[in-house]
């Protein structure tokens, strides 16, 4: 199977063999395309950022899972940030939704407001 | 029902310039215009010439009002204050032929009174360098000019208005008739929305429909047939290619495709003369285009296509019975006054007929004493700040801060402009409005940058959500003055190192700066907070070589945010820097404007440029179709997302596939709007492949490669796109059209670097990267004590390393402030 690697600019074409529950990969070079392809395979994972409102104003927080969630959750994850409200002040990394949509990830804010 | 003693139907330049002299007479006037602004029509969309009049036929209304018209723009446009310039008209000929048509329009010219001249090739290619070697002779006729056509009418609009005018916009007229006998004399109107106004005398000025309204009440019926002329713009760098307005030879269908310079610093192209059935067909086709292209090389061999900022087309009022301008009372309809027909030369004829007309209402209306002291009253103007001498400017921005806040960066066009256009008598209310007024959106970004705030200041002045001015327009005016007093400008012996932009390069060049030795070190920023593009940019991916780890735009932002403050960096936000001036002693002048700060010199010993890049509008892709609301650059639609909580759409079609526009195909489905397609014309994406997987793929959003947008549909809003194959030569494959139902396009088609201020300080340019030649090693450009980083030396892929090479240009700027002084010569 062709994968392209969305780590970094780069943009590894590798190849991707499954055999049972050996998967082999080639083409990436760097130990972060291959975790990456070996979890492609078994359980994708994307980073997901949005948005999250604030009470009475305009401009939303922006937000961030604080690490990779299996694609299936992102869905949640976003109607999750959609429902949600905070107040200011928010900093770099505070906690706005924890564990979000069960994934055992926490939403935290992206940016000081 | 309200009375008047006369009524202008239509808000063009002619109506305007009608509806103002009738005010000379102390009537009552008032002005209906179906659109909702005035110059809605043909007065928006034409070529600006002042025509001389050698070409109209002699005996015909059309060349009596030229000729009479021409010679009344000086008086006319000192007394409104509108920019107009007598730089002469050349027409080329390219042959025998074409002379032989020289020495006819040359004896029109004689009878009709305007002097012409035929000039040799040698005589033109002395005069207009740029012009085309085939051309074999000219016609020079001098009294040719240039001027703002739909400036023209905004004065007459508010000179109009300040005489005791009324206007009425949306008011489109669908009845009107005769009053009853015991109503007296007179015309009764009604409106499509239900209003409805009397009075003693109509004045149809009604543009393209002057027919329909003719043919409401008179027996003499008249015929209109609209004919479309498409035009390109060219960037203000063109400026000074042409000193003329250079004509070819006119034919049965009008004057031509003509080059010429502009009151604005720009250079108009076109216009293509074709008939429409349509009266509101106002799209530019892609056949139109090419037309113009062809005709425009032909006087202009090297028309520079790359600096193309808008293309746009307008509909001549052409009348097929008579031919000329019909203009006075209709034979069988006493009061009703015709202004039908007036295409070219109208704009030129526009003050002549205004005075004629006036005049000839007035007559019937049996008033025949002017009141001279309405004349000159004053026309309700606002103040153009980028005109202003820097004390006048200080004075006004201490007066009003709002004058001190730049927001169209490449018009630089301040808030205080802009409220102003809106507070005006006949003020602002749609986008368009203020884009015509302050020439805000209308440069090379094309309101890339400017539409989110423009929106809110208009929400603001209007009482309006801001994202109603990005579908429709509904509102009333109101009133306002303003002058000026001189005050003093301080020039300011600091500091070390000056960074102008607080993005990403700008920070990461002061941070240097500052380990590098320099003392003083100030970063100027134009937004309201540092961190620049990234602040918008909400998404992960930064910093994976800078902090070896993955960040998101404001994170990484902040990190320089929080570096920069440590290192004691000063920071002003909210400051636009308006020029940037070398000495002689190797130190540098930095003259910056801010609301609270006024205007101020900083004397700096170096400078940093960090201004960043900025994306290539729709007018420089040239994309057929309509102008609707709806058409936004990725980072447009990036920033009301993201920062302004706006959702410009809900069915998306993306022109482009670079990174801004993957990313925005993302974000637009993670906020709930339907993105159709992303369509590129080259055979690959120009995103990085990361971008494709994570941003289209992930979501099922079709890449169209080799494909692109060949009409953009709607009136008022987007309603659709039709998207053609490409060939080889990228020219659209005829047969392999498909439709889109969109109501947003979304441009995403490459960045340019920003570097205005770059080429004001007298740095070479590089025409490969767009932005200034530097040296690797130290980022210094060609002037001494001038360093520069980020995108706008090229545009970066990563802004890790837009970081590090912006490092490189700081430690640069410490260097040599360090030495400034000591020796006579600066130097790194």
């Amino acid at each position: 199977m062709k994968m392209i690697c969305i780590n970094c600019p780069k943009g590894c074409e590798m190849d991707v063999a499954v055999d049972g529950e050996n998967v082999t990969v080639t083409g990436h070079s760097c130990p972060r395309g291959e975790a990456y392809a070996k979890s492609e395979v078994t359980n994708p994972t994307r980073m997901v950022t949005g948005l999250v409102r604030v009470a009475g104003m305009r401009k939303p927080v922006p937000v961030k899972t604080k690490t990779a969630i299996p694609k299936s959750k992102i869905d949640a994850t976003l109607f999750a940030m959609h429902q949600a409200t905070v107040q200011l002040p928010v900093k770099i990394g505070d906690v706005i939704i924890p564990n979000v949509a069960d994934t055992g990830v926490d939403i935290v804010a992206t940016a000081n407001m | 029902m309200k009375n008047y003693d006369a009524i202008v139907v239509g808000a063009g330049v002619v109506g305007c310039a009608v509806a103002r002299e009738l005010t000379r007479y102390n009537l009552n006037v008032a002005v209906l215009e179906a659109g909702s602004d005035v110059a809605e029509g043909a007065s928006k969309a034409n070529s600006a010439i002042v025509h001389a009049g050698f070409d109209a036929k002699p005996g015909t209304n059309k060349a009596k009002f030229n000729v009479l018209g021409n010679r009344m723009f000086e008086d006319v446009c000192r007394e409104l204050k509108v920019p107009f310039r007598r730089n002469g008209s050349l027409v080329l000929a390219f042959g025998a032929e074409d002379e032989a048509t020289l020495r006819d329009l040359k004896a029109r010219g004689e009878t009709n009174g305007v002097p012409a001249e035929i000039i040799t090739r040698e005589e033109l290619r002395r005069r207009e360098p740029n012009v085309s070697e085939e051309a074999t002779a000219a016609l020079w006729a001098p009294t040719g000019g240039i001027c703002c056509p739909y400036e023209l009418t905004f004065r007459y609009a508010e000179n109009a208005a300040a005489n005791g005018a009324e206007f009425f916009f949306d008011a489109r007229v669908t009845g009107i008739g005769r009053c009853e006998a015991e109503a007296g004399e007179g015309w009764r109107i009604a409106c499509e929305d239900g209003r409805e106004f009397a009075a003693r005398a109509v004045v149809n000025c009604a543009g393209i429909h002057s027919d329909e309204l003719n043919n409401l009440v008179s027996a003499a019926k008249y015929s209109i047939k609209a004919r479309r002329g498409e035009y390109l713009m060219l960037d203000r760098d063109e400026d000074g290619t042409f000193s003329a307005t250079m004509f070819q030879c006119p034919s049965k269908m009008g004057k031509g495709i003509l080059v010429s310079p502009t009151v604005d610093g720009t250079v108009i192209v076109g216009p293509t003369a074709e008939d429409v059935d349509d009266k509101e067909d106002k799209a530019t086709t892609y056949a139109g285009l090419e037309k113009v292209k062809a005709g425009a090389k032909r006087t202009y061999p090297n028309l520079p296509l790359g600096k193309v900022i808008a293309e746009f087309s307008g509909m001549r009022a052409h009348e097929t019975t008579v031919g000329d301008f019909i203009l006075g009372e209709a034979p069988d309809a006493p009061g009703f006054f015709n202004a039908v027909g007036v295409e070219s030369p109208g704009l030129t004829s526009a003050p002549a007929i205004g005075v004629w007309m006036a005049e000839a209402v007035a007559k019937k209306l049996g008033v025949s004493k002017k009141n001279p002291s309405l004349v000159s009253k004053d026309v309700s103007w606002w103040p153009k700040t980028r005109e202003m001498k820097p004390e006048e400017l200080a004075a006004l921005v201490e007066k009003d801060p709002s004058f001190g806040r730049v927001v169209c960066r490449c018009e630089e066009v301040t808030e205080g402009e802009i409220r102003a256009a809106i507070r005006a008598r006949v003020g602002a209310r749609t986008l368009d409005g203020i884009k015509r007024r302050t020439r805000s959106g209308m440069g090379r970004c094309q309101g890339g940058f400017c539409t989110p705030r423009l929106i809110e200041i208009l929400g603001s002045e209007l009482g309006l959500p801001p994202e109603a001015f990005l579908l429709s327009r509904k509102t009333a005016p109101k009133a306002l003055s303003g002058a000026t007093q001189n005050s003093q400008l301080s020039t300011l012996n600091s500091p070390d190192v000056l960074v102008v932009g607080a993005g990403p390069a700008g920070l990461a060049a002061a941070c240097a700066a500052k380990d590098a030795g320099a003392k003083d070190v100030l970063v100027i920023e134009r937004d309201d907070a540092p961190g620049g593009i990234l602040q918008q940019c909400i998404h992960n991916g930064f910093g994976l070589h800078r902090f070896k780890e993955e960040l998101t735009g404001p994170e990484y932002a902040q990190r320089y945010v929080d570096m920069a403050a440590e290192r004691g960096v000063k920071t002003v936000c909210g400051t636009m820097v308006l020029d940037i001036s070398p000495l002689a002693d190797g130190r540098t002048n930095v003259t910056a404007m801010s609301p609270r700060g006024g205007l101020k010199i900083y004397n700096t010993k170096s400078v940093v440029l960090a201004m960043g890049c900025r994306e290539r509008p729709r007018g420089a892709l040239m994309t057929p179709g309509t102008r609707p609301a709806g058409v936004y650059t990725a980072g447009t639609v990036q920033r009301l997302v993201n920062m302004d909580g706006i959702m410009p759409g809900k069915r998306v079609v993306i022109l482009g596939s670079g990174d801004i526009g993957l990313i925005m195909a993302r974000r637009l489905t993670f906020s709930g709007a339907k993105v159709l397609a992303c369509i590129e014309i080259m055979k690959k994406s120009s995103g990085l492949m990361r971008n494709v997987v994570q941003c289209l793929n992930d979501y099922d959003i079709p890449l169209l490669l080799s494909h692109t947008v060949t009409d953009v549909e709607g009136r008022e809003h987007v309603t659709g796109v039709k998207v053609s194959k490409v060939d080889d030569d990228l020219k659209p494959i005829p047969g392999t059209e498909m439709h889109f139902d969109c109501d947003t396009l979304v441009l995403s088609c490459g960045l340019i670097p920003e570097n205005e201020l770059t080429k004001k300080a007298g740095v070479e340019m590089d025409p490969k990267t767009r932005g200034p030649k530097v040296d690797p090693n130290t980022m210094a450009t060609s002037v001494p004590g001038i360093f520069a980083g980020g995108n706008v030396v090229r545009v970066y892929d990563l802004v890790d390393w837009v970081s590090r090479d912006s490092e490189i240009a700081g430690r640069s700027a410490a260097a040599y402030a360090q030495a400034c002084g000591k020796s006579v010569k600066c130097k790194v």
